[in-house]
């Protein structure tokens, strides 16, 4: 890949990050309960969603990649909470007006599953709903019982030349 | 209704700011070089450290594998099990990396990426089993270079005895074993169970 051609897909992440890292703040408002944990879910997000960009990015799916960053970072930054000991749920942040939104925003969501809240974000930004399963990975749902349907149509089944040896090779 | 009033929640709320905000635009070029998986999570360097390790024992491992084939040593059937020992280990340890392959493991939909976080950790728990296993190979043969030159008497008297150094081999590799278990494999495994869990709880909550 030539030099100008790197420039311009790099440019292109960052154009795409930029218009797009509001959907970030966004899922950061649901599952960050102070600042810091703000900053570092965000960072990560970017981080995670240029990678995924840079790796597997084509023209029509970068969005896609974008969603799915936003996502498997809210869960593991979830799963990095309950790991460790200390309690952060108490909301913390400096603006008195962002403080307070943040507590009513957390207090109606009190009972709220993370899968509910990845819907929640899906709604809040006007994603189809139905994007949720090709987020998760969940083949049906409440939102993506169509897909399967739709799935089999096009589905040319895949032949499985060396089951025995594929079972030992890939870990599943 | 619930729906509603979150929505009139999201709309109504205020931008973070500008001294929580994270920062963008000056930013941007720094964030997009950083690795997002965490220590626990990112195992890359962990696992590239082994194979160079274990690949430089196989070399030596080969050397005097070839001396004891020559000489008829003594040691030829520890030497080769050694030799077979590191060769899975090398296997294994590279099999896991290029499973993981970190650069597009993000870009996989939650619960894969959940399922293949889950394996992985699972298969580096077990990596630890290898690890004292090599270590308990390594510690002896190490010990017999230092005899063979310290005294060569007693190193003639100690290779002739198989059967010891076998049992010290079992006795060291399951020391180290019930040492890593205690020490190093705790903290995967509390971070295991959490994926585990996790996952779980988005599969039972979609259905």
């Amino acid at each position: 890949m030539s030099n100008t051609q790197r420039k311009g897909f790099n440019t292109d992440i960052r154009s795409l990050l930029k218009h797009q890292h509001k959907k970030v703040y966004s899922i950061c408002r649901l599952f960050a309960h102070s600042y810091k944990e703000h900053q570092y879910l965000f960072t990560n997000i970017i981080a995670a969603a240029s990678q995924n960009i840079r790796f597997r990015g084509t023209p029509a799916n970068k969005e896609t990649l974008l969603l799915q960053a936003c996502v498997n970072m809210a869960a593991l930054h979830m799963i990095t909470l309950d790991v460790q000991t200390v309690s952060t749920e108490s909301i913390d942040f400096k603006s008195t007006d962002y403080q307070r939104a943040m507590v009513a925003l957390h207090d109606s969501m009190e009972n709220v599953s993370d899968y509910d809240k990845f819907r929640l974000f899906l709604e809040f930004e006007k994603v189809p709903t139905g994007q949720l399963a090709d987020l998760t990975g969940l083949p049906s749902g409440k939102y993506g019982r169509h897909q399967p349907a739709q799935r089999k149509e096009n589905e040319i089944p895949k032949k499985n030349f060396i089951p025995y040896i594929k079972e030992k090779l890939v870990w599943s | 209704m619930e729906l509603k009033k979150l929505q009139q929640q999201w709309n109504s709320f205020p931008e973070t700011s500008m001294e929580e905000r994270p920062v963008l635009s000056s930013d941007l070029e720094k964030i997009v070089v950083k690795n997002p998986l965490s220590n626990a999570f990112y195992l890359r360097k962990k696992l590239l450290t082994r194979i160079a390790v274990f690949s430089a024992l196989w070399l030596v491992n080969t050397w005097l594998l070839r001396i004891q084939w020559l000489g008829e040593g003594n040691d030829l059937y520890l030497q080769s099990a050694f030799f077979l020992l590191l060769t899975y280990a090398v296997y294994f340890h590279l099999r896991l990396l290029l499973f993981a392959d970190y650069p597009t493991l993000l870009a996989l939909p939650l619960i894969p990426f959940l399922s293949k976080l889950e394996i992985i950790l699972d298969k580096y728990i077990i990596s630890y089993k290898l690890l004292s296993a090599v270590t308990a190979f390594g510690l002896l043969v190490f010990f017999e270079q230092l005899l063979a030159r310290w005294s060569p008497s007693a190193y003639d008297s100690f290779s002739r005895n198989s059967w010891y150094k076998w049992l010290l081999i079992i006795f060291l590799a399951v020391s180290l074993d019930i040492l890593l278990l205690n020490m190093a494999i705790p903290r995967y495994r509390k971070l295991l169970g959490t994926v585990r869990k996790y996952k779980e709880g988005i599969i039972a909550k979609a259905r």
